[in-house]
């Protein structure tokens, strides 16, 4: 049980992405993009449990490994991490391209785009 | 004797090793290729033959835990199908080079054929159940491919593809009839034998009584029947197979009369003695007879010597289905003794006429006539297999056909079948007679007078002439002394298909019997009612004109019309080009899929909500929330671009408030880097952007649909999770330090235990970049750009690169 709150808040993000994702403006699809990637992210990581943060709940090891502290679950955060790496290659990629579409077709206008074609 | 494993792997991997150097040997051979498939089916008859009179499993154990292995079963009735198919494919290969010389995709031709002789091999010998499927799926495959030789021809195309949708689609029934049976298996003989067929029909009679308690058998039946219905081109589905003629005449004598359509035949001879019963009686009884009597009267009507022989073929592949249908020995004597005297009659007589079309130029029968005066030696040839083909005693097609008489009857006097009982032999008869009818007008195309219209007909290399000339010649032995045939291979074959075989006698009748008389009126109304062929010829061919929903065709082709044209319609409503559609289209049935399958799990249940989050938590998720509120209405672009920060950052501080700050550290970094390359790449494009804005309502209810989709989700998987870590988690935290060597767990997962993860990461990071500066360098060689922002982005994505590493290196 993670809680409504978590669940409203990714569900909203959600939503938002996925408005900005229909607009005709290149730039907003990628808005849309990233924080659908963002909030899948954040989703990723409370299906592994969220422990409140303390001084102590780093995933650290203290010693050679008898204690293991209560974080969110490592694993979970080491995908994460990967997912973020990788989201944001997509951004950068996805700008740069707009950018080029920009200055091949004079236009950000994905409809426009599409007819063109 | 057991079979040796060695000789039977060979046998069956031997054609597929060859098809895959052909282009190899073709470099080396050019068209004498062929002759290289005629030694390699002689060798793989060769090491079958070395087998003969052997039975059982030989496997090749391949996972043994799961009882995974590659078997081989070998009795007479899989020698008899193999070795038939290796021996007609040795002749066939020997055909080939003259009848194909100067057509191009040679290489093409010879590897599917010896593939497709590889599969049928297997087909024969399979003790596994998904072997045998595999198989048979090959074996359409491969005649799909030579079906559609000619593929600058239109109408070659259209039956290549008619060929592949029954008979894979049959295949597919097959699967599930298979499937279904291998669950019965698995529970009567335990979970060893669930896909091993040789240890199904070792106790045929408990297979067969637990698909009748679990309510399967009719099922199994009919999916089994319609499998093996296409693939032998049983009524309603025949229709493939005289289309498949468009492929070259070797192909249609190979595959298309002695072997491929077999296979269903092969296949019903097979499971017979599992599943024989009253229902598999009036099944396949009503099954064969109808295929033979509808094809026999299409053939009549056909006005092209391969279509004749087409319809002809699946006339005899009916009389064959009839005779295993019969549940008497006499019915399986009929099934397997009438396989060896299609293939060697039918085979013959595809190769006849592909003499006739290569040497005379045409196979319309109106143009063809008095051809013994330029064909001699294949007149010889003809008049043996046509008379065979016929059921004329003595040539060795009467005596199978004797013997279908001969189980019809026993059917209707040892069987209570009511008014069927007389309805099959009269049936049987009924159907013969339309069959020595068009055997004798394939035979007259050799006799009478020779037309002036036919040119001159060349004679036809001695390459051409042999293969006919054995199987006429067999023909001819088999007729002589048919009991020499019972003896060496048919007798076996029997055993494996009866279920009370017996010793088998054949030869001329020399008493009256019921079926003697069945084969005299045959034989007597057929060459009565000969002099009005034609007259019964234009009578057939004028029904599908005024009635054209009778045809098989035009259903074929309205179904397929039909759904193309839906297809099509579908594809541009879904596919138009737009990214709006696309994206509404797949996340519309994303979410609605995955409702669907919330709501029929029963994972919404009202549980109690919990709000588990801190104050903290819930504020900066809060402000993210704003933020994404403020991305979505921002007006200008760089309002947009701070207010997406302004999400990234909160979503960072979120991470370390849930005890992640290595994805914290990791976020600022990207989130900063994001932010700077948004600038760089706005200052380039308009400050606004003024996009109409007209579909808001709907877009509004496709982001409420999404985000409701993703809210349930969060619900109902986050809330079932299993408490604390998860068992890898902890495995990887109290490995970190014994065998990773470092005090954070994240860290050491990244680099150690799932060290080719990031591996791959860094490799799209490095694509990443790779295309970025592909795109601006394009850019530059319009000369409109300076490289200075070249730089900036590339000093971006260098930092990219290390910042992962940064991450991972925490």
């Amino acid at each position: 049980m993670t809680g409504i709150v978590l669940a409203a808040a990714i569900g909203t993000l959600f939503a938002l992405g996925t408005f900005l994702l229909l607009r005709r403006d290149l730039i907003r699809v990628v808005w849309g993009l990233a924080i659908i990637s963002q909030a899948a992210n954040v989703y990723l990581l409370a299906m592994g449990g969220i422990a409140p943060a303390t001084a102590e709940s780093v995933p650290i090891l203290a010693g050679h490994g008898e204690h293991v502290p209560e974080t969110a679950d490592p694993l979970v955060q080491a995908l994460v991490l990967t997912a973020i790496v990788i989201g944001f290659g997509m951004t950068a990629f996805a700008l740069v391209l707009s950018y080029r579409v920009y200055e091949e077709h004079d236009t950000l206008d994905v409809t426009e785009l599409g007819e063109s074609e | 004797m057991s079979p040796d494993l060695a000789m039977v792997i060979a046998a069956v991997a031997l054609p597929f090793v060859v098809a895959a150097l052909t282009p190899v040997v073709f470099r080396v051979l050019g068209e004498g290729t062929g002759f290289v498939g005629t030694v390699v089916a002689l060798t793989s008859f060769g090491l079958l033959a070395t087998q003969y009179g052997s039975a059982g499993t030989v496997g090749l154990e391949w996972v043994p835990s799961l009882d995974l292995a590659l078997r081989f079963y070998v009795d007479g009735w899989a020698l008899l199908f193999a070795m038939l198919a290796c021996g007609i494919g040795a002749l066939i290969f020997a055909y080939s080079p003259a009848y194909m010389h100067g057509e191009s995709g040679l290489v093409r031709y010879y590897a599917a054929l010896l593939a497709f002789m590889g599969s049928i091999v297997g087909v024969a010998l399979a003790a596994d159940l998904i072997a045998m499927f595999l198989f048979w799926e090959l074996t359409s495959l491969a005649s799909f491919v030579l079906i559609g030789y000619y593929t600058a021809d239109d109408s070659s195309q259209y039956a290549a593809r008619m060929a592949m949708l029954i008979t894979v689609g049959g295949g597919l029934f097959l699967l599930v009839g298979l499937l279904l049976l291998s669950l019965v298996a698995s529970d009567v003989l335990g979970p060893d034998a669930a896909f091993n067929l040789a240890a199904m029909l070792e106790s045929p009679e408990t297979m067969q009584t637990a698909l009748r308690e679990r309510g399967l058998f009719l099922p199994v039946l009919g999916l089994l029947a319609i499998g093996a219905g296409t693939k032998s081109a049983q009524v309603p589905l025949h229709f493939w197979l005289p289309n498949a003629m468009a492929a070259p005449t070797p192909v249609s004598a190979f595959l298309h009369s002695a072997t491929m359509v077999k296979v269903g035949v092969y296949f019903i001879g097979r499971v017979r003695p599992m599943l024989v019963s009253t229902e598999w009686l009036f099944l396949f009884a009503t099954l064969g007879l109808t295929t033979m009597t509808v094809c026999a009267i299409m053939a009549v009507a056909s006005t092209d010597i391969k279509e004749l022989l087409a319809y002809s073929t699946a006339s005899h592949l009916g009389l064959m289905v009839a005779g295993f249908g019969f549940t008497s020995v006499y019915g399986a004597e009929t099934g397997v003794f009438h396989l060896l005297n299609h293939a060697l009659f039918k085979a013959a007589l595809f190769l006849v006429a592909g003499i006739i079309a290569h040497e005379a130029g045409t196979r319309e029968i109106d143009e063809l006539s008095g051809l013994r005066h330029d064909l001699p030696v294949t007149a010889v040839i003809t008049v043996i297999v046509a008379l065979s083909m016929a059921g004329i005693p003595p040539f060795n097609g009467f005596y199978s056909k004797e013997l279908l008489f001969e189980a019809a009857v026993e059917a209707s006097q040892h069987h209570d079948i009511g008014l069927l009982g007389w309805l099959y032999p009269a049936v049987a008869v009924f159907g013969s007679i339309f069959t020595v009818l068009y055997s004798l007008r394939f035979l007259s195309l050799f006799f009478g007078e020779r037309p002036e219209a036919l040119g001159h007909v060349h004679r036809p290399p001695v390459t051409l002439l042999v293969p006919p000339a054995v199987l006429a010649l067999l023909a001819a032995v088999v007729s002589v002394d048919p009991q020499l045939a019972v003896d060496a291979i048919v007798q076996s074959g029997l055993e494996a298909t009866a279920v009370d075989p017996h010793e088998m006698h054949v030869g001329l009748p020399t008493s009256y019997s019921p079926a003697l008389g069945m084969s005299a009126v045959t034989i007597g109304v057929g060459l009565v009612a000969y002099p009005s062929y034609g007259r019964l010829h234009d009578a057939i061919r004028s029904i599908p004109r005024t009635v054209p929903p009778i045809e098989a065709n035009w259903w074929y082709d309205t179904a397929v019309d039909g759904l193309s044209g839906e297809g099509r319609v579908f594809a541009e409503t879904v596919h138009d080009g737009t990214l709006r559609t696309y994206a509404t289209w797949t996340l519309t049935a994303t979410c609605t899929l995955a409702l669907a399958g919330f709501v029929a799990a029963g994972a919404i249940a009202p549980t109690e909500l919990g709000v588990e989050v801190s104050l903290a938590i819930a504020l900066v998720l809060l402000v993210a929330v704003i933020g994404g509120v403020a991305v979505a209405t921002a007006e200008s672009h760089i309002a947009g671009v701070l207010t997406l920060s302004i999400l990234g950052f909160m979503v960072a501080i979120f991470y370390i408030l849930a005890s992640a700050p290595d994805l914290a550290l990791t976020q600022l970094v990207v989130e900063t880097l994001v932010l700077v390359i948004f600038l760089l790449v706005i200052e380039e494009i308009p400050e606004r952007y003024e996009v109409e804005i007209g579909t808001v309502a709907r877009d509004a209810v496709l982001s409420v649909l999404v985000g409701a989709t993703a809210f349930v989700t969060v619900l109902v998987t986050t809330g079932t999770r299993p408490d604390g870590s998860s068992e890898i988690a902890r495995a990887y935290a109290e490995q970190a330090i014994p065998r990773g060597g470092g005090a954070n767990i994240v860290n050491v997962t990244l680099v150690d235990f799932r060290g080719f993860d990031t591996l791959g990461e860094l490799a799209v990071i490095a694509l990443a970049a790779i295309s970025i500066l592909t795109l601006i360098v394009m850019r530059d060689r319009d000369g409109d750009r300076t490289a200075t922002h070249d730089g900036d982005e590339l000093t971006g994505d260098d930092s990219a690169g290390t910042s992962s590493d940064g991450g991972d290196d925490e």
